[in-house]
């Protein structure tokens, strides 16, 4: 059992000041280590919510404190805004008497495939995989974002495995477009799994419109009941499509997060 | 002294109020509520620290919350908590790193960081913030931070060493008094930067 009573933890996810659902699943892994009493405290930081990255480490009690950003890929937020808030000058880092240890992001687990996996034989019971083409979505664009290169990489892991008819990668706003969902792919049963942290603004909202499964922005997922994910499978474009939550709402993410403060410690040894 | 000592000495001295909760004692431990919500005897109970954090997201309108010291907690509720760990969780969940930020203050911690300072920080999107100049810094710090439908924090910080923001009463700039757990802003908010970028871009109103 992992237990690290003199040390804290502090998830790192990036919060929004528009969605309410943005920053729940980071919640909800923090309370799930919490229970597993892992760790001596653990605390959640966000780079659009309190408490801020500014703030987070006036409110920790101990000495010793582990880093984990709950993000899908390394990038612009992992390598620049959170060392940057934090402070941070590495891996290690004293900062006034206390040692701050800087971890890989849980997008970056090998486990990560094992979890869309998981979530898409769920989101979809009964439909044969071999019949099916299972659509990984990222961000895709913006600032040193690599979401991208993580969604491709997952997509050649879970290929590899020969498990679905096919495995494809695409994005909201590069190419191959999600939007584009009928034409890249070509089984009649359609699986698509965000590669996002939270059910938030991009999951939720905008994705739902690209498939064509909502005709608008349905608003938040807290304040309408989740609706998007509850009336799978949906029957369009000559398919059946089924539309799972985000891969970061998994309950496996608290294990994640874990697994990565082990591995910081197994590099350190 | 770890926070939840901490919060308890202050609640063994008498200590109630933190923002816009009341905190009273009971029988059956500690009880807090919407301070607007004194003599209601029509509130909603709850009982899990957990519901601290949905009972914080949203306002009376059921609108998202993200500024948790934005004055529009919601009312018609009181949450009954068994001890202080859980007090301490749940003013974690309505008003994230106030505790943390205050005990650190009084240990002499807190550095307050200029807004010049968090502006000339900001990389990617955010950088175009450091042309907001300080005529536009007054004025949206005059309409982002009011206490009257802005936020209740205490402002610590200046725009620069030689210019405080002059454009709010002097109570922002004051902690309150009467035993109240003060809510401290020692650094602009991402909330301000995003706006001070609006301004920056010409996409809102000055002032």
């Amino acid at each position: 059992m992992f237990s690290k009573p003199d040390s804290a933890l502090v998830i790192v996810g990036h919060g929004s000041t528009l969605n309410p659902d943005s920053s729940g699943p980071t919640w909800e892994h923090a309370d799930a280590i919490t229970q597993l009493g892992a760790f001596g405290e653990v605390h959640c930081a966000f780079w659009k919510e309190e408490p801020s990255l500014r703030q987070v480490l006036h409110c920790v009690n101990k000495r010793e404190i582990y880093v984990v950003p709950n993000f899908i890929s390394e990038g612009y937020f992992t390598q620049t805004v959170i060392p940057r808030e934090l402070g941070l000058n590495g891996p290690l880092t004293e900062i006034a008497g206390r040692t701050v240890k800087y971890c890989a992001p849980v997008g970056n687990h090998s486990r990560m495939s094992d979890l869309l996996l998981k979530r898409a034989a769920s989101i979809a019971p009964g439909v044969s995989p071999k019949e099916t083409s299972l659509f990984i979505v990222g961000h895709g664009t913006g600032l040193n974002d690599n979401s991208a290169v993580a969604a491709k990489r997952e997509v050649e892991r879970i290929r590899s495995l020969g498990l679905y008819g096919e495995v494809i990668a695409a994005y909201m706003e590069e190419d191959p477009l999600i939007a584009k969902w009928d034409e890249l792919s070509t089984q009649p049963n359609v699986v698509v799994v965000p590669f996002f942290i939270a059910d938030g603004l991009h999951s939720y909202e905008d994705i739902p419109v690209l498939l064509g499964i909502a005709s608008t922005s349905p608003g938040a997922a807290s304040a309408t009941g989740a609706g998007v994910f509850t009336q799978n499978p949906y029957r369009l474009r000559g398919r059946t499509l089924f539309y799972a939550n985000s891969i970061g709402t998994e309950e496996g993410f608290a294990e994640v997060i874990l697994d990565q403060v082990a591995a910081f410690d197994a590099a350190a040894a | 002294m770890d926070t939840n000592a901490a919060l308890a000495n202050w609640l063994e001295k008498g200590g109630r109020h933190i923002g816009q909760i009341a905190i009273a004692k009971k029988d059956d431990g500690w009880e807090l509520r919407h301070a607007d919500d004194a003599g209601r005897d029509d509130l909603q109970l709850y009982t899990k620290t957990a519901d601290a954090r949905s009972l914080a997201n949203l306002d009376d309108a059921s609108a998202y919350r993200a500024l948790k010291t934005a004055p529009n907690l919601r009312h018609g509720w009181r949450l009954i908590l068994p001890d202080v760990a859980s007090v301490r969780n749940a003013l974690d969940a309505f008003y994230p790193a106030m505790l943390g930020v205050h005990l650190a203050r009084e240990r002499g911690e807190i550095v307050p960081v200029n807004l010049r300072d968090t502006l000339a920080r900001q990389t990617g999107m955010y950088r175009i913030t450091q042309k907001l100049t300080d005529a536009q810094s007054q004025a949206l710090i005059a309409k982002s931070c009011r206490l009257d439908g802005g936020c209740l924090k205490t402002i610590l910080w200046r725009i620069s060493p030689e210019l405080p923001v002059n454009s709010l009463p002097a109570e922002k700039f004051t902690t309150p008094g009467g035993g109240e757990w003060p809510l401290l802003c020692h650094e602009a908010c991402n909330i301000l930067v995003a706006e001070a970028r609006k301004v920056v871009k010409g996409e809102v109103k000055e002032g």
